[in-house]
């Protein structure tokens, strides 16, 4: 599975879970939208901290990055280029 | 089928049904559609196991430690005023950060709450940023605050470290809210948890927390919990945001599903007065609750939705003053003449079930979003209700009464925890005369059975309520003909109360 593949289906999940059967696509947003929760926000970054090796302390949390799949993809790989 | 006839019969299924292991208690009632619905206190322990109520409560904690670590790592924390470092304090409406005016007076009204305590020796139990904390501590003794969050203690401690009339007088402490058994018995006269309930897992965890408050208050002090979310306006907070943020061609029907799925979906402990007014029967040092209105003229979530209360601890010396409480005068004049009464009178006074304008049209709004056949999308239902006159009074307005008599004090009260917002107001020429404080209308009956949401335990609740369903079916001959199921906090207690709730739920009476 890509990683984009993995980030996907770890969002569709949750939006499983807050009972979201709409569509994802991987641009869609999904914390201005209103379709995820801030408390959400901490479930995708432990998955992050815990899946790709990203240290939230270290490169500083900003919630625009984690706002669609597109947006978490291109986060990992700039965490991956700065290492 | 009289109302008593029907208890008779019921009886015996009501007994059945307490013998499931899920259940602590059952009432089982005619649902005035020929059927019966079943009121059921949920065991306890039932439910921990259903939900690994361990590890679930370990998530939720671990969940909002981590988006308090996650908001303090931004370069402008550190850089915030000192004191006033609002990061994360986002509007539920427009997602975006409260504005600065509105969190200026939120945290003014809160230290000034505060203050009519008269603390000295203080423990703040989620200290968050320190915006209180850098205002009441230099005017106390000893100060100690907890967080279970590293990032905003590090906040805290670059903060204090600017103001030197602060060493040595502050304590911090890295704790979650129930790590604190280890401070000693009586020694603090204020206990301060504001805005901090609605991270904790469940109810029986915040009176694990409050149980240890009251012990290390000394007789004659307080413990303050503010900014409480408010169970009764739940659902008139959440028609309020999704009206709010809704496209104005959205379908009604869709508005009321996201309404529902808002109140289903929160993850945040809401509760209702009733809960703290029960404590005194639980914590026996705790003699006395006041349930507050938030002060205040900004229009947000806080003042709207959200109230404050006062745990008296330790035995009461002065008698709480009984006085009848009057219906509010007419709206368009009840301003004007409260004023006149409470300006010119030297006799106390109360009112209750005053209209509160702060909430009026978002409750209009769940109303009529129940009743109308004849809206059809968000813009017909903005406006239908745009065209509507205010009817309730701002809490503010009388509030601010007081500066107008010296030696004053007007106290209003959610207490009664009604569903329409309204409120109950005191009004004291000479506040010394409520030394003991003043005895508040109460909830009535049906407000009582719920006195706080359940967050992360939906999965584990509607098992119980299809494992009854089943008990209840293969148990009794009732079982088949149960309409409902109902999972409530709290059952009434002696006949009579009984009598009234099935009153309520049965009218007309089979």
């Amino acid at each position: 599975m890509t990683e984009k593949a993995a980030i996907h289906d770890f969002v569709q999940d949750l939006l499983l879970r807050n009972e979201d059967r709409a569509p994802l696509v991987n641009d869609g947003s999904l914390l201005v939208s209103g379709r995820l929760q801030s408390i959400d926000t901490v479930e995708i970054v432990i998955f992050l901290e815990e899946n790709f090796n990203i240290d939230f302390s270290q490169i500083g949390f900003d919630r625009d990055q984690l706002d669609s799949v597109d947006a978490i993809y291109a986060l990992i790989q700039s965490a991956a280029a700065a290492r | 089928m009289s109302c008593e006839d029907s208890f008779r019969s019921a009886q015996p299924a009501e007994k059945a049904l307490s013998r499931h292991p899920g259940v602590r208690q059952a009432l089982i009632l005619p649902d005035g559609a020929g059927a019966w619905r079943a009121l059921v206190v949920p065991g306890d322990a039932w439910i921990d196991e259903a939900m690994d109520r361990e590890r679930a409560d370990e998530a939720v904690l671990r969940r909002w430690q981590k988006t308090y670590d996650l908001t303090q790592s931004p370069a402008a924390a550190a850089t915030a005023p000192v004191g006033f470092n609002t990061i994360s304090w986002d509007s539920s409406y427009t997602r975006q950060p409260i504005p600065a005016e509105a969190m200026r007076e939120w945290v003014e009204t809160t230290v000034a709450s505060i203050f009519e305590l008269t603390p000295r020796s203080v423990c703040e139990i989620g200290c968050g940023t320190g915006m209180l904390l850098m205002r009441i501590a230099p005017q106390c003794d000893r100060y100690v605050a907890a967080d279970f969050s590293s990032g905003v203690l590090r906040r805290v401690r670059e903060q204090l470290a600017t103001v030197d009339s602060l060493a040595g007088r502050v304590e911090l402490f890295e704790r979650r809210a129930d790590q604190l058994e280890d401070l000693a018995e009586n020694s603090f006269d204020t206990v301060v948890l504001n805005s901090v309930a609605q991270y904790f897992p469940g109810r029986a965890y915040l009176l694990r927390v409050l149980e240890n408050a009251a012990r290390v208050v000394s007789p004659g002090g307080h413990i303050f919990i503010g900014d409480v979310r408010s169970l009764p306006l739940l659902s008139g907070f959440a028609a309020s945001v999704e009206l709010f943020q809704a496209e104005g061609s959205m379908s009604l029907a869709d508005l009321r599903d996201r309404i529902h799925n808002r109140v289903r979906r929160t993850p945040e402990l809401v509760l209702s007065p009733a809960f703290f007014l029960a404590l005194p029967r639980h914590i026996p040092k705790i003699s006395r609750v006041e349930i507050r209105l938030r002060g205040g003229r900004a229009d947000n979530e806080m003042t709207r939705f959200r109230y404050n209360v006062i745990l008296h601890v330790g035995p009461e010396t002065e008698q709480a003053l009984d006085l009848p409480f009057e219906e509010c005068p007419a709206v368009d004049v009840a301003l004007a003449s409260i004023q006149a009464r409470f300006s010119e009178g030297r006799e106390p006074f109360a009112l209750r079930g005053i209209p509160n304008v702060r909430v009026e049209q978002d409750l209009e709004a769940l109303a009529t979003l129940d009743s109308s056949d004849q809206l059809a999308t968000a813009d017909d239902l903005r406006r239908e209700l745009s065209g509507r006159p205010a009817r309730g009074l701002h809490p503010q307005d009388l509030l601010d009464l007081e500066s107008a008599v010296p030696g004053s004090q007007v106290l209003l009260s959610w207490a009664g925890s009604r569903a329409d917002g309204s409120y109950d107001a005191v009004f004291l020429p000479d506040r010394r005369a409520a030394a003991g404080g003043v005895n508040m209308p109460l909830p009535e009956l049906p407000d009582l059975l719920h006195v706080a949401n359940a967050p992360g335990q939906a999965a584990a609740r509607a098992k119980l309520v299809e494992d009854l369903s089943a008990y209840a079916r293969e148990h009794f001959a009732a079982g088949s003909q149960l309409s409902r199921i109902e999972l409530v906090d709290a059952l009434p207690a002696v006949a009579s109360e009984r009598d009234g709730l099935a009153a309520f739920l049965t009218r007309p009476c089979l």
